[in-house]
């Protein structure tokens, strides 16, 4: 019998952290350890255990483990996923080779190269069979040509093969049947089918789904076997949860058979970290920054409610499974400013971790974002608690001799053109999620996280005319706040054979169906039946359309139809007099977690700061006071120009801005003059 | 006022996001699979005065907003106006077939016209001799849809629904043209409305002057590489199409390129042959040279912006009226696509001319139409077929696409919209052009007709005189049309021909072109021709024959015998 305690392990770059909680009382106790790349799960074990000697709790008080991986989005980007083969219907070998036909629309076609793909055609394998449009069988399989294309297998030595079958997902007999035989046929080797993976139609953006899956499934399970293993050794015997791109964590069973779904799920933590976050503080509406080293993830949140895409893409691939509908931009910490016939930009060239920006000291020489917040005095001159010395004086150099003198301009000007950059790159993609669909930012709180987030947040706001910015407890560690704020999610969909209306009698047919599935899901994962919901959605198009527009189902097609044409009226600005067809009905199942009561700080005055030191601002330069962020107690007031310190991040208050603590901990900042 | 480098970075990187979801918007929305699935469509942003500051990475645009000028003065232009055309004469060739439908507005701010932004897209069919507008059997202009010439389609803020409602009369799909239109008008509003926030945030001085920037930007370095790749001299290059599909060709395409001593460009089309019968007229806008050799001069630097400032860096271009490149009014130019490529083709022949490093040349993009009835419905598919391009001095060609940003219609979308199966859709092997870098290769489509009775139009160039390879390289293979390959009924297709019956239960093999090869195919590294044949893209035939290259039975390289097929041809 396993405890009510809540443990979150996020496995980092550099550092494992582990929060552990009680729901019951709020109470949290935090952990951090040196990650350890070549056995990740060596980390994750000692870093439960310093969390469990900090509450002086027991193995046995854990009710749940929940974890983010980032295994499979590395080995995707990375490329390094196990040697794959892919079984495909005969005729249409080179499916991944043509893709979509074409050059991409941002690209030159007189520079541009095609990207290698994650298989090559020459471990295609092509097996004898036909399935029609519709579903009907119209050349039987020919199941020599699978024995052949196993010898194949074989003698190519993979380690997974993806099985994609022309219209699958209007019938998977055939692909199912290829998938059994292959897996007795190829002992050890791993198979998965694209109607596991992805079962909707085109056939490129579902075989590479399934590719893509098949590459990371022997290290993903692996990887979650070990973990599994390393807690049953030290008496915790609480199920482990995963987090998926959709936000929702699963376990051990469903990731196994899809961990393509894993691919985001760093990201979807931190923005469920951040709702849960603004939801304390009463805020429904918001936008997140997440700035790391690399790249900022940008999403939107209305009514509390985080949207789901299945245009979403990982690296150069399209992957359209479910996951948080967030753009992602290259702009950074880490971002590299350059300037090219007297023109400046910023990133997406990274100095990564190594050799990181200038001011690190590790040999990197290309100005960074990084290296302007600390020449302009953003950034103390120590970070993470002391641990790590700043190199002011590199920082100078780089931004001087590759950008000021470069354009002619002193050294404060070109360091605040850097980050004016970097903020316009976001500001671009915070456009792009909340304009393009309808919505106005101004009337959303933006909500910056990240290593680097909250030196942007304020900046981004000013340009984007919101005047509420909340600045997370902890800002960098917003994942581990993810993972405990999770519940368990699935979904299940039918996409009608052909689109159109349906009869009362068939959709209550297929919707009765999905619910078995979902009901079957939620036993599995033993969710108390007061715990579970279900959601019915419909996916909806004007007569043509490519793309559909996700509506509650209403419990009709008239219900749908007319949400459908009020959906498209409010996020493109017009309706057509035109048919509107159903295309996909979906049940989406959430089994809700105890959520942790929330803790709350005690009332109390600004203290001192910690130091002052000058930082130059647009508008002058001004000796600006130095809070440790922990210290400072609910309700407290104070007006920019100010700066936060804490272990995770750095908070950049500019003139113009105030802020107040709240009981949360979380920060809230608002344009002086705005009504609050 | 002037713009500062950084604020000129945040303005282009505006601009661009506003593009992105002009483009997104469009793509959600529109309803035909022409313009959402195949994704013909474009967009640009202009100066105030109408000179294109952000363009797409397409070189095939001229000069847009001047034929709105011609007919409403550009000082009576107000805010909330929406201009629209697709008169291809009436605009010198800014669209070169009546497809393709431009709508245009300006962007205001307090009252000062700061900009114009610019939606379109190919509309899938708009009346004429055939479905889809296009058909190589047109003789002239008007069987080739409904002509709009520069029309105020909405005059600051009322909508001229009468223009519209003869538009979607005269379409054949007017259900499609009516959302298309839609979806497009609103991509233009938002683009608008984009715009006028970067012009309040900014200013519109500093966005006057941003603009100016970009165009310069961009005129100095492409005339500055100009200047590097043509030393003063005269350069000429000649390449031609196979025909125009009613008995004449080949069709030369003659282009010269002098650069004067006192460093003036002179571009010069005017020797190339007259003008055809069929509907392989290009009305090449003047603007187009200067464009296509701007984008190939900016290179893949993704900071670069192809504008006016490419046609700006030539001084002169001096077309021939009746010429090929220079129709006179009404000569059919519906297929001016595979003409319009092989320019491209022959602009990269001129750079190298002058010892420069182009590609090699690439196929012309396939297209077929397919019209019949089904079910007792009618159904028009317009499926674009990919091609290879030419091997680069630093890379082989790019295999299997059909331009920039245009996507396949997918085997499972085709098979569930429209009445026919496809049995192939794979690598033609061997179409690339053999050499140190490979051509691209082409595709085979093979259909399988479901329909009760269909006629097939199709277009393929480069069968009698296939794209060019480069510095030693081989040219690329051809394309075809064959109708039941391998029964006794066999038939080879006129590769532009229209009229072509095809009943239930034909088969249809469409094969497309390459591109060429550069440089000596025996320098090639044996291990890449033995990935080349593991990969479907090299015969084991054509590695012995083309690169001298002997494979053992398990794939490997036979290095002996590849030794003596190298030495004998370098001995020969």
């Amino acid at each position: 019998m396993s405890g009510s305690l809540s443990i979150a392990i996020d496995i980092g770059g550099t550092f494992t952290d582990v929060t552990l909680q009680d729901p019951r009382t709020g109470r949290a106790w935090r952990a951090k350890t040196p990650s350890i790349p070549s056995d990740p799960s060596q980390a994750f074990i000692t870093g439960i255990g310093l969390a469990l000697e900090a509450a002086g709790a027991s193995p046995g008080a854990i009710g749940r483990i929940l974890h983010g991986t980032t295994v499979a989005t590395n080995l995707i980007l990375e490329g390094k996923g196990a040697r794959t083969a892919l079984v495909t219907t005969a005729g249409f070998r080179h499916v991944l080779e043509i893709g979509r036909q074409d050059i991409p629309r941002r690209s030159n076609l007189y520079a541009w190269r095609k990207p290698a793909r994650p298989v090559p055609p020459s471990r295609v394998l092509e097996v004898v069979e036909r399935i029609a449009s519709g579903g009907a069988v119209q050349i039987a399989l020919d199941e020599d040509s699978v024995r052949e294309a196993a010898a194949a297998c074989r003698t190519l030595d993979v380690a997974a093969v993806a099985v994609c079958l022309l219209h699958s997902f209007a019938n998977p007999v055939h692909e199912h049947r290829v998938v059994e035989m292959l897996r007795e046929l190829l002992p050890g080797v791993v198979v998965t089918a694209s109607v596991d993976v992805l079962p909707v139609a085109r056939e490129y953006e579902r075989t590479l789904a399934t590719v893509l899956n098949a590459a990371v499934m022997p290290a993903v399970s692996s990887y979650v076997a070990r973990l599994a293993q390393r807690a049953e050794a030290a008496g915790i015997t609480a199920p482990l949860l995963l987090m998926q791109s959709n936000g929702g964590v699963a376990g051990v069973a469903a990731i196994s058979r899809a961990p393509a779904v894993t691919a985001l799920s760093g990201p979807a933590a931190g923005v469920i970290g951040a709702r849960a976050v603004a939801a304390a503080c009463g805020i429904v509406d918001f936008i997140t920054v997440d700035v790391g080293g690399t790249s900022a993830d940008i999403c939107l949140i209305k009514d509390g409610t985080i949207g789901l895409t299945q245009n979403g893409r990982v690296g150069e691939w399209p992957l359209p499974l479910p996951m948080v509908d967030m753009v992602t931009v290259g702009a950074g910490g880490g971002s590299i400013a350059r300037v090219e016939a007297g023109a400046l930009g910023v990133g997406p060239a990274s100095a990564g971790a190594v050799p990181g920006p200038a001011c690190y000291g590790r040999g990197g020489i290309a100005p960074t974002v990084t290296d302007a917040h600390v020449v302009l005095g953003h950034l103390p001159p120590s970070l993470l608690g002391g641990t790590m010395q700043l190199d002011p004086a590199g920082a100078a150099t780089a931004i001087a001799d590759h950008v000021a003198a470069p354009l002619g301009l002193d050294l404060h000007t070109a360091a605040r053109g850097i980050l004016a950059i970097a903020d316009n790159n976001m500001v671009g993609a915070i456009r792009v999620v909340s304009v393009e669909r309808g919505h106005d930012p101004r009337s959303f709180a933006l909500v910056p996280f990240g290593g680097a987030g909250p030196l942007h947040g304020c900046a981004l706001a000013e340009i984007l005319g919101i005047t509420t910015v909340l600045i997370p407890p902890a800002p960098g560690v917003l994942c581990a706040e993810g993972l405990l704020a999770a519940d368990l999610k699935a979904e299940w969909s039918r996409t009608l054979p052909t689109a159109g209306v349906v009869s009362a009698d068939e959709s209550s047919a297929i919707l009765l169906a999905l619910h078995a599935e979902a009901t079957a899901w939620l036993e599995a994962e033993a969710v108390p039946s007061a715990d579970r919901s279900t959601e019915e959605v419909a996916l909806l198009r004007y007569a043509g359309q490519g793309g559909e527009l996700a509506v509650p189902w209403g419990g009709s097609i008239e219900a749908a139809q007319a949400g459908f044409v009020a959906a498209h009226q409010a996020q493109y600005g017009f309706a057509l007099k035109a048919a509107v067809e159903l295309v996909t009905l979906r049940v989406e199942a959430t089994g809700a977690l105890p959520d942790a009561v929330m803790p709350s700080l005690s009332p109390g005055d600004l203290p001192e700061p910690v130091r002052t030191l000058p930082v130059h601002f647009a508008g002058g330069t001004v000796d600006t006071p130095l809070y440790e962020r922990t210290a400072l107690p609910a309700s407290a007031r104070l007006a920019g120009p100010a700066i936060l310190l804490q272990l995770d991040a750095t908070t950049l208050i500019p003139p113009g801005w105030h802020a107040e603590v709240h009981r949360s901990a979380a920060i809230i900042l608002r344009r002086l003059g705005e009504t609050t | 006022m002037s713009c500062d480098p950084v604020t000129l970075e945040i303005i282009r990187g505006a601009i661009r996001a506003a593009q992105a979801e002009m483009e997104a918007l469009l793509e959600r929305t529109a309803i035909s699979a022409f313009i959402r699935e195949k994704k013909d469509f474009y967009t640009a942003l202009f100066d105030a005065e109408g000179v294109m500051a952000v363009g797409s990475n397409v070189p095939i645009f001229g000069d847009i907003c001047g034929p709105v000028f011609e007919h409403f003065p550009i000082e009576t232009i107000r805010e909330g106006d929406l201009y629209w055309y697709s008169d291809c004469y009436g605009s010198r060739g800014a669209v070169s077939h009546s497809n393709d439908q431009v709508f245009l507005a300006p962007v205001f701010h307090d009252g000062r016209r700061c900009a114009f932004v610019m939606g379109w897209a190919h509309f899938s069919d708009v009346g004429g001799l055939r479905p889809g507008s296009i058909s190589p059997d047109a003789t002239d202009i008007f069987q080739e849809g409904i002509i709009i010439p520069p029309t105020r389609l909405i005059d600051a803020g009322r909508t001229n629904d009468a223009a519209l409602a003869i538009f979607f009369r005269n379409s054949r799909q007017p259900d499609a043209c009516r959302g298309d239109t839609a979806a497009l008008m609103a991509s233009v509003a938002l683009g608008v409305c984009r715009m006028a926030e970067i012009a309040a945030r900014f200013g519109p001085d500093t966005l006057e002057d941003a603009l100016r920037q970009l165009l310069a930007r961009t005129e100095t370095l492409v005339r500055r590489r100009l200047r590097e790749t043509f030393p003063v001299g005269t350069y000429r290059f000649t390449d031609s199409i196979d025909g125009d599909g009613h008995g004449s060709g080949p069709l030369h395409i003659r282009f010269a390129l002098t650069r004067t001593p006192d460093d003036r460009f002179i571009f010069d089309a005017s020797e190339t042959d007259d003008q055809a019968a069929g509907p392989v007229n290009f009305i090449m806008n003047r603007d187009v040279p200067g464009m296509a050799l701007g984008l190939y001069f900016l290179g893949g630097d993704s900071a670069e912006i192809c504008n006016a400032g490419g046609p700006r860096s030539l001084d002169e271009v001096i077309l021939r009226e009746g010429s090929l490149l220079q129709p006179r009014f009404p000569a059919p130019l519906g297929m001016r696509g595979l003409t319009m490529m092989r320019v491209l083709a022959a602009l990269n022949g001129l750079i190298n001319a002058a010892g420069g490093a182009a590609p090699a040349a690439h196929s012309a993009y396939v297209i077929t139409l397919l019209r019949g009835t089904a079910g007792g419905k009618p159904f028009l598919m317009s499926d674009g077929i990919g091609v290879g391009y030419g091997a680069r001095p630093d890379a082989d060609g790019i295999d299997a696409v059909y331009f920039v940003a245009q996507e396949n219609y997918p085997v499972e979308f085709l098979e569930m919209g429209y009445p026919v199966q496809l049995t192939t859709y794979a690598i033609h092997r061997d179409s690339g052009g053999a050499g140190l870098w490979r051509g691209g290769c082409g595709i085979v489509r093979d259909y399988v007709i479901l329909a009760e009775e269909a006629v097939l139009a199709v277009r393929i160039d480069g069968v009698t005189n296939p794209p060019w390879g480069a510095a030693g390289g081989l040219p690329a293979g051809s394309g075809r049309a064959v109708v039941n390959l391998g029964r006794p009924d066999e038939r080879l297709l006129k590769p532009l021909s229209d009229g072509n019956r095809l009943r239930a239960g034909d088969t249809l093999r469409i094969q497309t072109g390459g591109g060429g090869g550069l440089g000596d195919p025996h320098a090639r590294p044996a291990a890449s021709v033995a990935r080349d044949v593991a990969d479907g893209f090299v015969s084991p035939e054509a590695a012995l024959r083309d690169y001298g290259v002997a494979l053992l039975p398990n794939g490997d390289v036979d290095e002996a015998a590849t030794a003596i097929g190298r030495g004998v041809r370098q001995a020969a």
